[in-house]
């Protein structure tokens, strides 16, 4: 079947690169995500992967270069951290346009000021809305299969979209952890061929990103919203077809953990929602009734999904792993994404931002159980007195 | 409440010290080495390095760190061990002015890469309480130290695991701890005769049961009230206060007085600015910062500088 090994995130996503016969990266350092292009520079040169390896000279040229790549039919790949995704940010909007399914691996990291290596989600959610598939992957495992499930989604022909796949930096990109790799074979089965519905060809010249009036930009803007309302559903299929191919089956959407009769959830994603689960354990052995709610897919924003499921919750507490300074609520993009989902539930449902974790600090065992502790206190009371905290100074 | 509702009784903690650059791969292989072996037993395992000590430079205090558990591991994303059953010095001189033992459980072991007895060793370290043994492996006779970047920064290692001292020295934590069954350590490292040889050969000293004592954490809410504006920091112009390095050096430059010329070529080479020409024409080294990079010695061209290992000197 597979092969298991104690392996990094960063080794991880190089792995399913790999599997997944990527023919063209674009590489350029920057930590925590640089693990990934170290061990595909290794790949290729033990012969182990058949690639073209392009140093750019910078973050905006490594996207420019798969931009080229994959206009000329060639699957590509590339990856960034933290300033290095913000500096490629004129990039992503065009390649989103222009159907181009590219895949970026984001080990996240905080964004300077000052010069910081720890994980925060900031950079990569930077990107939100640049028309790209995004998720979160919160062990090893996942890296490998969610960077395989975006090819696959990505250049479905009904979708044809790039995708950012993002993991905690140092915490999923760093640390080993058990990953079954997949055979060739299963991969083939899985994602088939990349094949664009235009390639740049010297025989069949074509213009990609016109200049256009005004008058063209709904229309073209309109047939990408399309592309983006096929993703959930060829979303769902992949996952579908992946389990029943590798035997690992995913909620496409939100994980849940322990939540059957959960009056309390904790919402978020990413690597510090493994740590939540082990809090929630702990407090479920003492009798308390709390969840974890671990949200898989970030865009599209799985708000239906959201909205169906977890409008039966007395209280969720979202916690936010970035800074989006000045954002409604006062909190995060979670936060405020997740009470637009419940819109309709308003104030049955009591929802609270915790912003934690920020620069790469850990979010700790004991700051999650006063998360719970104060989420307990609002079902108690019935009042919110504070819609977000800051923690480790709010709480 | 909240200590007890966490604790892990199953799991066992492993902190490495090393010096960058040059040890990182044998630090490396030691906590892979361990687990690797552990997992053939059953156990949940996870290995990596401190994210902050990297990008490492020549001589700094690097870590890596092991958790092997009975039960799946709940305490995963951390950057440190914040309870270590087992430290384990890659480099003798680490037991000089580094703050290996703080945090360690009560009963943990400390193994030292040295050649010395774990009686010279004990007199550096200060306060040992906590400790309930202390060992030393002479790993540098039984095996040749290993220098690479492969396996770095969460990448594969292409050169696989315990070829050089890793292995003795992962030898004698078996033999000290019993942490992993020798046979499953044999089978995971490259050079497994180096490894029994440190099974077999370092020297233990059991110390009486003591209680270790309390570190006190900086919260993060004087973090916030000490930052300056902007986290706009003044720029050091003599020293650097904030980062005092003397603590790097594995061998302190000796001047012999009767050689030296006072040329003032170390003066000239000392790439930290630790040398100071003197009034009577000689030179003094700043023992505070110098790192022991031994230019000094082998510029000077009356041979009047020796390096001595820093451990033969106990201030």
């Amino acid at each position: 079947m597979g092969k298991i090994k104690r392996i990094s995130g960063c080794v991880a996503a190089a792995q399913a690169v790999r599997l997944a016969d990527v023919d063209v990266i674009s590489s350029y350092p920057i930590r925590p995500y640089t693990g990934i292009m170290s061990e595909l520079a290794r790949m290729i040169a033990d012969g182990e992967l058949d690639a073209e390896l392009v140093y750019a000279e910078g973050e905006h040229a490594q996207l420019s270069v798969v931009y080229g790549a994959s206009a000329a039919g060639a699957r590509a790949y590339t990856g960034s951290s933290g300033v290095g995704v913000t500096y490629a940010m004129e990039v992503y909007s065009p390649l989103s346009g222009e159907r181009l399914p590219v895949q970026m691996a984001i080990g996240d990291r905080t964004l300077d000021p000052p010069g910081d290596f720890g994980s925060e989600h900031t950079d990569a959610e930077c990107c939100r809305d640049q028309g790209w598939i995004q998720g979160w992957a919160s062990t090893q495992q996942e890296v490998l299969d969610m960077a395989l499930i975006y090819y696959r989604v990505g250049e479905d022909p009904r979708v044809m979209l790039p995708q950012y796949a993002c993991q905690d930096g140092y915490y999923v990109t760093h640390i080993l952890g058990t990953v079954d790799i997949p055979d060739e074979a299963q991969v083939k089965e899985f994602l088939p061929p990349y094949k664009n519905h235009h390639v740049l060809d010297p025989k069949h010249p074509q213009i990609i990103g016109a200049q256009i009036e005004p008058e063209q930009g709904p229309p073209m803007q309109y047939q990408r919203r399309m592309a983006i309302d096929n993703i959930n559903p060829v979303l769902i299929q992949a996952y579908d077809e992946f389990g029943k191919i590798f035997g690992r089956k995913y909620d496409p959407f939100l994980e849940e953990y322990m939540t059957e009769d959960a009056d309390i959830v904790m919402f978020g994603q990413g690597a510090h929602m493994e740590t939540a689960k082990a809090v929630a354990k702990r407090l479920r052995n003492l009798g308390e009734k709390v969840g974890v709610v671990r949200l898989r897919a970030f865009r599209p924003f799985p708000y239906e999904e959201i909205a169906k499921r977890m409008s039966k919750y007395k209280a969720i507490g979202v916690l936010d792993n970035s800074a989006q300074f000045g954002i409604s609520g006062g909190a995060g993009v979670l936060l405020t994404e997740l009470r637009t989902a419940l819109y309709d539930v308003g104030d049955k449902v009591k929802t609270v931002g915790f912003v934690a974790g920020l620069g790469g600090e850990v979010v700790t065992h004991e700051e999650f159980l006063r998360m719970y502790k104060k989420l307990e206190d609002i079902v108690k009371t019935g009042k919110v007195e504070k819609t977000r905290y800051w923690v480790p100074f709010e709480l | 409440m909240s200590e007890s509702l966490f604790i892990e009784p199953g799991l066992q903690q492993v902190t490495v010290w090393a010096r960058g650059v040059l040890m990182n791969k044998d630090a490396r292989d030691i906590v892979v080495g361990l687990t690797e072996a552990a997992a053939k037993e059953g156990k949940h395992v996870q290995a990596w390095e401190n994210y902050v000590d990297l990008p490492d430079r020549i001589y700094v205090p690097v870590r890596a760190y092991a958790k092997i558990s009975t039960d799946p591991i709940e305490s995963r994303y951390v950057y440190e061990n914040d309870a270590p059953d087992v430290v384990v010095l890659v480099e003798e001189t680490m037991v000089k002015g580094l703050a290996v033992l703080d945090g360690i459980k009560p009963g943990a072991v400390l193994v030292v890469n040295s050649r010395r007895s774990p009686e010279e060793v004990r007199g550096f370290l200060g306060d040992t309480s906590g400790l309930s043994a202390l060992v030393t492996v002479d790993a540098n006779s039984m095996s040749k130290a290993l220098m690479t970047l492969s396996g770095a920064e969460g990448a594969t290692d292409a050169t696989g695991i315990g070829a050089g001292i890793s292995a003795p020295i992962a030898g004698a934590v078996v033999k000290a701890t019993g942490i992993v069954k020798i046979d499953n350590l044999a089978n995971v490292v490259k050079n497994p005769d180096a490894m029994k040889r440190g099974y077999n050969e370092c020297k233990i000293m059991k110390l009486e049961k003591t209680q270790p004592k309390k570190i006190k954490k900086i919260t993060a809410q004087e973090r916030l009230e000490q930052l300056p504006f902007a986290g706009t920091v003044p720029s050091p112009q003599v020293d650097n206060r904030g980062m005092v390095t003397g603590s790097w050096r594995t061998q302190r430059p000796i001047l012999d007085a009767e050689q030296c010329t006072g040329c003032g070529i170390c003066w000239i080479y000392c790439p930290d600015a630790c040398v100071t020409r003197t009034d009577d024409g000689l030179v003094t080294f700043n023992l505070e910062f110098c790192k022991g990079c031994a230019l000094c010695s082998s510029e000077c061209p009356t041979n009047a500088v020796t390096m001595v290992p820093e451990l033969d000197f106990k201030d």
